[in-house]
């Protein structure tokens, strides 16, 4: 008899696959964003690579660290989950959200740092791009966090368990596409030159 | 992951650029995204149609920025 290959059937998205359509439709908004703002850089190369050196890169760098790792601390709440740890899941999703203030308190200090120095909107072009492409993922961080903070709740109440996790992963699912947007925004903006 | 944000900042500190800084950035970033994508949301052996839409949408914006780069250059 022929061993009989067994066929692995995919494994589900993990989460509401309704999360998914959001995260795609909002990958494909920063993914215009993205090549809008380097079809702007062609446009205007010189004006870009001067004001490029105003910005932040410490800030910058610190924020990719901190968001790297809360969502690590988010796949740990996860796998906490699923061996029914509520409470360890608890604190996992707790130190995430740690990480997601930080990042918040440090945009908003290099925010803070540009609106004195008089830059806005209509300064140029390049702050223009720098503003709204980064506050725009700002709002996705709290809103990401918003939804981490309504799960650490419902964990709390017991809302979730080894057999019943979706709402975890979902809150996951989006989080990690906040990290992952992240990681191209930061070299495109403060780095390529 | 943490050691190739470093490397970016480091890039970025020492003011590298040209085709070189670029290709290293795009390609630095297309790694950490794929661990994420991969391995924090799990996407490892789901069914190919989402992995495709993910990783194409990783690739292709990192395309993008290549492409308008060169064009720069």
């Amino acid at each position: 008899m022929s061993s009989a290959r067994i066929k692995l059937e995919p494994k589900l998205l993990p989460g509401d696959l309704a999360i998914w359509f959001f995260i795609f439709m909002e990958l494909l908004v920063f993914g215009i964003f993205f090549i809008s703002y380097a079809v702007m850089r062609l446009l205007n190369a010189e004006m870009f690579q001067q004001y490029q050196l105003t910005l932040n890169k410490e800030i910058g760098a610190a924020n990719t660290l901190l968001l790297i790792t809360s969502s690590y601390f988010v796949v740990r709440a996860v796998h906490a989950i699923r061996q029914d740890r509520v409470v360890s899941c608890i604190h996992w999703i707790y130190a995430a959200l740690l990480g997601g203030v930080g990042f918040l308190i440090l945009k908003s200090v290099e925010y803070y740092d540009k609106f004195s120095a008089g830059i806005s909107l209509s300064t140029n072009t390049f702050y223009m791009f720098y503003l709204s492409l980064t506050m725009f993922h700002f709002l996705h961080v709290i809103l990401g966090m918003i939804i981490l903070a309504a799960i650490a709740i419902k964990a709390k109440r017991g809302a979730y368990s080894a057999q019943n996790h979706t709402g975890v992963e979902t809150g996951a699912s989006y989080w990690h596409m906040v990290d992952l947007v992240w990681i191209i925004l930061f070299p495109l903006v403060y780095i390529i030159r | 992951m943490m050691a190739l944000t470093v490397s970016t900042y480091i890039i970025g500190e020492l003011d590298y650029y040209g085709m070189t800084a670029v290709l290293f950035l795009l390609l630095t970033a297309i790694i950490k995204g794929s661990f994420i994508i991969r391995d924090f949301m799990e996407l490892k052996g789901v069914s190919f149609l989402w992995r495709a839409i993910m990783f194409g949408w990783l690739w292709l914006v990192c395309l993008g920025i290549l492409i308008s780069y060169v064009i720069t250059v």
